[in-house]
Protein backbone atom coordinates (compact mmCIF):
# COMPACT_ATOMS: atom_id res chain seq x y z
CA UNK A 1 0.00 0.00 0.00
CA UNK A 2 1.47 3.37 -0.89
CA UNK A 3 1.36 6.45 1.66
CA UNK A 4 -0.02 9.44 -0.43
CA UNK A 5 3.54 11.85 -0.38
CA UNK A 6 1.67 14.55 0.95
CA UNK A 7 0.74 12.40 4.60
CA UNK A 8 4.19 11.06 4.08
CA UNK A 9 5.42 14.92 4.73
CA UNK A 10 2.78 15.76 7.38
CA UNK A 11 4.19 13.11 9.43
CA UNK A 12 7.90 13.42 8.81
CA UNK A 13 7.26 17.52 9.46
CA UNK A 14 5.06 16.12 13.07
CA UNK A 15 8.04 13.50 14.15
CA UNK A 16 10.58 16.50 13.85
CA UNK A 17 8.63 19.04 15.60
CA UNK A 18 8.02 16.39 18.45
CA UNK A 19 11.95 15.64 18.69
CA UNK A 20 12.33 19.21 18.48
CA UNK A 21 10.39 20.25 20.90
CA UNK A 22 11.80 17.00 23.12
CA UNK A 23 15.41 18.25 22.28
CA UNK A 24 14.34 21.61 23.88
CA UNK A 25 12.22 20.43 26.69
CA UNK A 26 15.02 18.15 27.74
CA UNK A 27 17.23 20.76 27.60
CA UNK A 28 15.02 23.05 29.72
CA UNK A 29 15.44 20.45 32.72
CA UNK A 30 18.82 19.93 32.77
CA UNK A 31 19.08 23.80 33.05
CA UNK A 32 16.61 23.61 35.55
CA UNK A 33 18.41 21.21 37.57
CA UNK A 34 21.87 22.67 37.05
CA UNK A 35 20.33 25.83 38.78
CA UNK A 36 18.72 24.06 41.26
CA UNK A 37 21.81 22.25 42.41
CA UNK A 38 23.70 25.63 42.31
CA UNK A 39 20.99 27.48 44.68
CA UNK A 40 21.63 24.24 47.00
CA UNK A 41 25.37 24.43 46.94
CA UNK A 42 25.10 28.52 47.70
CA UNK A 43 22.72 27.93 50.60
CA UNK A 44 25.43 25.09 51.67
CA UNK A 45 27.78 27.88 51.26
CA UNK A 46 25.72 30.43 53.09
CA UNK A 47 25.37 28.17 55.91
CA UNK A 48 28.85 27.10 56.48
CA UNK A 49 30.31 30.78 56.21
CA UNK A 50 27.51 31.72 59.20
CA UNK A 51 29.00 28.56 61.35
CA UNK A 52 32.10 30.00 60.34
CA UNK A 53 30.99 33.89 61.81
CA UNK A 54 29.24 32.09 64.64
CA UNK A 55 32.16 30.37 65.74
CA UNK A 56 34.33 34.02 65.32
CA UNK A 57 31.86 35.71 67.35
CA UNK A 58 31.15 33.13 69.62
CA UNK A 59 32.78 34.86 72.85
CA UNK A 60 31.12 38.06 72.13
CA UNK A 61 27.90 36.71 71.74
CA UNK A 62 28.81 34.71 74.95
CA UNK A 63 29.43 37.82 76.49
CA UNK A 64 25.80 39.27 75.67
CA UNK A 65 24.07 36.53 76.87
CA UNK A 66 26.09 36.16 80.15
CA UNK A 67 25.45 39.67 80.69
CA UNK A 68 21.70 39.34 80.41
CA UNK A 69 21.13 36.15 81.73
CA UNK A 70 23.78 36.52 84.46
CA UNK A 71 21.62 40.49 85.46
CA UNK A 72 18.39 38.25 85.59
CA UNK A 73 19.80 35.11 87.89
CA UNK A 74 21.31 37.85 90.50
CA UNK A 75 17.82 39.60 90.62
CA UNK A 76 16.14 36.42 90.99
CA UNK A 77 18.72 35.15 93.33
CA UNK A 78 17.36 38.78 95.30
CA UNK A 79 14.13 37.95 95.33
CA UNK A 80 14.28 34.57 97.03
CA UNK A 81 17.10 36.14 99.18
CA UNK A 82 14.52 38.75 100.18
CA UNK A 83 11.35 36.23 100.60
CA UNK A 84 13.26 34.27 102.85
CA UNK A 85 14.79 37.23 105.37
CA UNK A 86 11.31 38.44 104.98
CA UNK A 87 9.77 35.20 106.34
CA UNK A 88 12.71 34.52 108.98
CA UNK A 89 12.13 37.85 110.09
CA UNK A 90 8.70 37.71 110.63
CA UNK A 91 9.50 35.20 113.25
CA UNK A 92 12.10 37.33 114.99
CA UNK A 93 9.42 39.68 115.16
CA UNK A 94 6.76 37.62 116.40
CA UNK A 95 9.22 36.40 119.56
CA UNK A 96 9.89 39.93 120.32
CA UNK A 97 6.08 40.62 120.80
CA UNK A 98 5.69 37.59 122.87
CA UNK A 99 8.56 38.58 124.66
CA UNK A 100 7.24 41.96 125.16
CA UNK A 101 3.57 40.30 126.32
CA UNK A 102 5.52 37.66 128.88
CA UNK A 103 7.86 40.39 130.27
CA UNK A 104 4.31 42.37 130.83
CA UNK A 105 3.18 39.41 132.07
CA UNK A 106 0.50 39.28 129.61
CA UNK A 107 1.10 36.11 128.53
CA UNK A 108 -1.24 33.28 130.09
CA UNK A 109 1.18 30.14 130.10
CA UNK A 110 4.62 31.71 131.04
CA UNK A 111 4.50 33.00 134.33
CA UNK A 112 7.67 35.80 134.38
CA UNK A 113 8.35 36.13 138.03
CA UNK A 114 10.12 33.00 138.30
CA UNK A 115 11.68 34.01 134.51
CA UNK A 116 12.96 36.80 136.14
CA UNK A 117 14.49 34.38 139.10
CA UNK A 118 16.15 32.07 136.77
CA UNK A 119 17.57 34.62 134.88
CA UNK A 120 19.47 35.76 138.04
CA UNK A 121 20.53 32.88 139.23
CA UNK A 122 21.74 31.96 135.49
CA UNK A 123 23.57 35.20 136.11
CA UNK A 124 24.72 34.97 139.44
CA UNK A 125 25.64 31.12 139.13
CA UNK A 126 28.02 32.58 136.10
CA UNK A 127 29.60 35.23 137.89
CA UNK A 128 30.11 33.26 140.95
CA UNK A 129 30.22 35.02 144.61
CA UNK A 130 27.95 35.90 146.93
CA UNK A 131 26.99 39.60 146.69
CA UNK A 132 25.45 40.92 143.43
CA UNK A 133 23.69 44.25 141.90
CA UNK A 134 20.83 44.21 140.10
CA UNK A 135 20.06 45.97 136.75
CA UNK A 136 16.54 45.85 135.40
CA UNK A 137 13.73 47.99 133.36
CA UNK A 138 11.57 49.72 135.28
CA UNK A 139 8.86 47.59 135.89
CA UNK A 140 11.12 44.46 136.61
CA UNK A 141 13.12 46.64 139.19
CA UNK A 142 9.38 47.54 140.93
CA UNK A 143 8.97 43.98 140.89
CA UNK A 144 11.95 42.57 142.27
CA UNK A 145 11.98 45.87 145.31
CA UNK A 146 8.73 43.57 146.50
CA UNK A 147 10.45 39.99 146.27
CA UNK A 148 13.97 40.44 147.00
CA UNK A 149 14.03 38.36 150.16
CA UNK A 150 11.73 35.85 148.06
CA UNK A 151 14.35 35.79 145.03
CA UNK A 152 17.10 35.97 147.60
CA UNK A 153 15.35 33.04 149.89
CA UNK A 154 14.85 30.93 146.18
CA UNK A 155 18.55 31.45 145.33
CA UNK A 156 19.53 30.39 149.02
CA UNK A 157 18.65 26.94 147.94
CA UNK A 158 20.19 26.92 144.73
CA UNK A 159 23.29 29.14 145.32
CA UNK A 160 23.46 29.33 149.35
CA UNK A 161 23.73 32.27 151.03
CA UNK A 162 23.28 35.34 148.75
CA UNK A 163 22.73 39.39 148.90
CA UNK A 164 20.95 41.09 146.46
CA UNK A 165 21.00 44.90 145.44
CA UNK A 166 18.80 46.93 143.27
CA UNK A 167 20.29 50.03 140.80
CA UNK A 168 18.48 52.62 141.36
CA UNK A 169 18.68 53.66 137.68
CA UNK A 170 16.43 51.27 135.93
CA UNK A 171 18.10 50.41 132.46
CA UNK A 172 15.97 50.60 129.11
CA UNK A 173 15.10 46.64 128.03
CA UNK A 174 11.86 44.35 127.72
CA UNK A 175 12.95 42.22 130.33
CA UNK A 176 15.16 40.27 132.36
CA UNK A 177 18.44 41.63 134.24
CA UNK A 178 22.06 42.75 133.91
CA UNK A 179 23.37 41.30 137.20
CA UNK A 180 27.50 42.31 138.06
CA UNK A 181 29.16 41.44 141.09
CA UNK A 182 30.20 44.37 143.63
CA UNK A 183 33.43 45.66 142.21
CA UNK A 184 32.03 45.95 138.74
CA UNK A 185 34.88 43.25 137.14
CA UNK A 186 32.14 40.39 136.47
CA UNK A 187 29.14 41.17 134.40
CA UNK A 188 26.37 39.39 132.94
CA UNK A 189 23.84 40.65 130.40
CA UNK A 190 21.14 38.10 130.83
CA UNK A 191 18.20 41.07 129.34
CA UNK A 192 15.46 39.15 127.24
CA UNK A 193 16.90 41.37 124.49
CA UNK A 194 20.32 39.70 124.87
CA UNK A 195 19.55 35.69 124.97
CA UNK A 196 17.38 36.72 121.81
CA UNK A 197 20.46 37.97 120.65
CA UNK A 198 22.38 35.12 121.28
CA UNK A 199 19.84 32.67 120.51
CA UNK A 200 19.15 34.05 117.38
CA UNK A 201 22.52 33.93 116.05
CA UNK A 202 22.66 30.08 117.08
CA UNK A 203 19.04 29.31 115.41
CA UNK A 204 18.69 31.81 112.53
CA UNK A 205 19.93 28.71 109.89
CA UNK A 206 17.61 26.45 112.09
CA UNK A 207 14.70 28.76 112.08
CA UNK A 208 15.09 28.95 108.16
CA UNK A 209 15.05 25.05 107.80
CA UNK A 210 11.95 25.03 110.23
CA UNK A 211 9.74 27.05 108.10
CA UNK A 212 11.63 25.02 105.12
CA UNK A 213 13.53 28.00 103.36
CA UNK A 214 16.29 25.91 103.17
CA UNK B 1 11.38 12.90 -4.44
CA UNK B 2 13.00 16.12 -5.15
CA UNK B 3 10.41 17.60 -2.57
CA UNK B 4 10.54 15.37 0.22
CA UNK B 5 14.57 15.07 0.21
CA UNK B 6 14.20 19.28 -0.12
CA UNK B 7 11.70 19.12 3.05
CA UNK B 8 13.60 16.38 4.96
CA UNK B 9 16.63 19.27 4.15
CA UNK B 10 14.84 21.98 5.92
CA UNK B 11 13.44 19.32 9.24
CA UNK B 12 17.10 18.49 9.21
CA UNK B 13 18.15 22.03 10.05
CA UNK B 14 15.68 22.78 12.49
CA UNK B 15 16.91 19.75 14.66
CA UNK B 16 20.26 21.26 14.26
CA UNK B 17 19.59 24.33 15.43
CA UNK B 18 17.10 23.10 18.35
CA UNK B 19 20.10 21.27 19.47
CA UNK B 20 22.19 24.32 19.33
CA UNK B 21 19.64 26.19 21.09
CA UNK B 22 19.54 23.35 23.68
CA UNK B 23 23.17 23.54 24.57
CA UNK B 24 23.11 27.17 24.77
CA UNK B 25 19.84 27.04 27.24
CA UNK B 26 22.77 24.45 28.94
CA UNK B 27 25.36 26.13 28.76
CA UNK B 28 23.48 29.31 29.83
CA UNK B 29 22.54 27.81 33.17
CA UNK B 30 26.04 26.25 34.40
CA UNK B 31 27.50 30.24 33.62
CA UNK B 32 24.72 31.66 35.72
CA UNK B 33 24.94 28.76 38.38
CA UNK B 34 29.01 29.51 38.46
CA UNK B 35 27.99 32.91 38.85
CA UNK B 36 25.80 32.44 41.91
CA UNK B 37 28.29 29.89 43.37
CA UNK B 38 31.26 32.31 43.26
CA UNK B 39 28.86 35.35 44.14
CA UNK B 40 27.93 32.97 47.17
CA UNK B 41 31.46 32.40 48.14
CA UNK B 42 32.52 36.21 47.49
CA UNK B 43 29.95 37.19 50.10
CA UNK B 44 30.28 34.38 52.45
CA UNK B 45 34.42 35.44 52.51
CA UNK B 46 33.32 39.34 52.96
CA UNK B 47 30.80 38.05 55.99
CA UNK B 48 33.69 36.19 57.44
CA UNK B 49 36.43 39.33 57.25
CA UNK B 50 33.69 41.45 58.56
CA UNK B 51 32.96 39.24 61.20
CA UNK B 52 36.89 39.09 62.12
CA UNK B 53 36.63 43.25 62.31
CA UNK B 54 33.36 42.65 64.44
CA UNK B 55 31.30 44.16 61.45
CA UNK B 56 28.10 43.04 59.99
CA UNK B 57 27.35 40.54 63.23
CA UNK B 58 24.12 43.09 64.47
CA UNK B 59 22.20 40.75 63.08
CA UNK B 60 23.62 37.61 65.13
CA UNK B 61 24.21 39.76 67.87
CA UNK B 62 20.55 40.98 68.00
CA UNK B 63 19.03 37.62 67.64
CA UNK B 64 21.28 36.44 70.57
CA UNK B 65 20.43 38.70 72.53
CA UNK B 66 16.61 38.46 71.67
CA UNK B 67 17.54 34.43 73.15
CA UNK B 68 18.75 35.81 76.52
CA UNK B 69 16.31 38.24 77.34
CA UNK B 70 13.66 35.28 76.08
CA UNK B 71 16.00 32.74 78.74
CA UNK B 72 16.32 35.72 81.24
CA UNK B 73 12.45 36.35 81.48
CA UNK B 74 12.03 32.67 82.01
CA UNK B 75 14.42 32.19 85.19
CA UNK B 76 12.82 35.24 86.80
CA UNK B 77 9.63 33.87 86.56
CA UNK B 78 11.34 30.55 87.76
CA UNK B 79 12.76 32.29 90.87
CA UNK B 80 9.20 34.81 91.21
CA UNK B 81 7.12 31.36 91.51
CA UNK B 82 10.19 30.04 93.69
CA UNK B 83 9.76 33.19 95.85
CA UNK B 84 5.99 33.35 95.84
CA UNK B 85 6.48 29.56 97.02
CA UNK B 86 8.47 30.39 100.23
CA UNK B 87 6.27 33.00 101.20
CA UNK B 88 3.97 30.46 101.83
CA UNK B 89 4.74 29.26 105.09
CA UNK B 90 1.81 27.65 106.95
CA UNK B 91 0.88 29.55 110.14
CA UNK B 92 1.36 26.57 112.16
CA UNK B 93 4.80 25.88 110.99
CA UNK B 94 5.60 29.68 112.45
CA UNK B 95 3.98 29.57 115.74
CA UNK B 96 6.62 26.02 115.74
CA UNK B 97 9.63 28.16 114.90
CA UNK B 98 8.60 31.05 117.70
CA UNK B 99 8.22 28.43 120.04
CA UNK B 100 11.61 27.02 119.11
CA UNK B 101 13.29 30.20 119.42
CA UNK B 102 11.04 31.30 122.62
CA UNK B 103 12.45 27.97 123.98
CA UNK B 104 15.72 28.57 123.92
CA UNK B 105 15.19 32.61 124.91
CA UNK B 106 13.59 31.55 128.29
CA UNK B 107 15.20 29.81 130.73
CA UNK B 108 14.65 26.35 131.68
Amino acid sequence: MRIPTLELEAQLIERTVERRNRIISEAEERARRIIQAAERECERIKAESERQVLTIISSELRAIRDRIVGRAIIEGRKMVMLAREEMISRVRMDVEKRLREIAEGKSGDVEYGRVLVRLIEEAASAIGGSEFIIAANRRDLEYLRGHLEEVEETLKGLLGEVKLELEEEPIEAVGGVIVRNRDGTKIYNNTLEGRLRKAWSRMEAEVAKKLELI
Amino acid sequence: MERVLDLSGRLQRILEEAEKAAEMKVEEARKRAEEMITRAKEEAENRRIRAQRGDGIEDLTRAEEERAKQEASRILEEYRARAERLRRVPEERFREAVEMVLGEVLPR
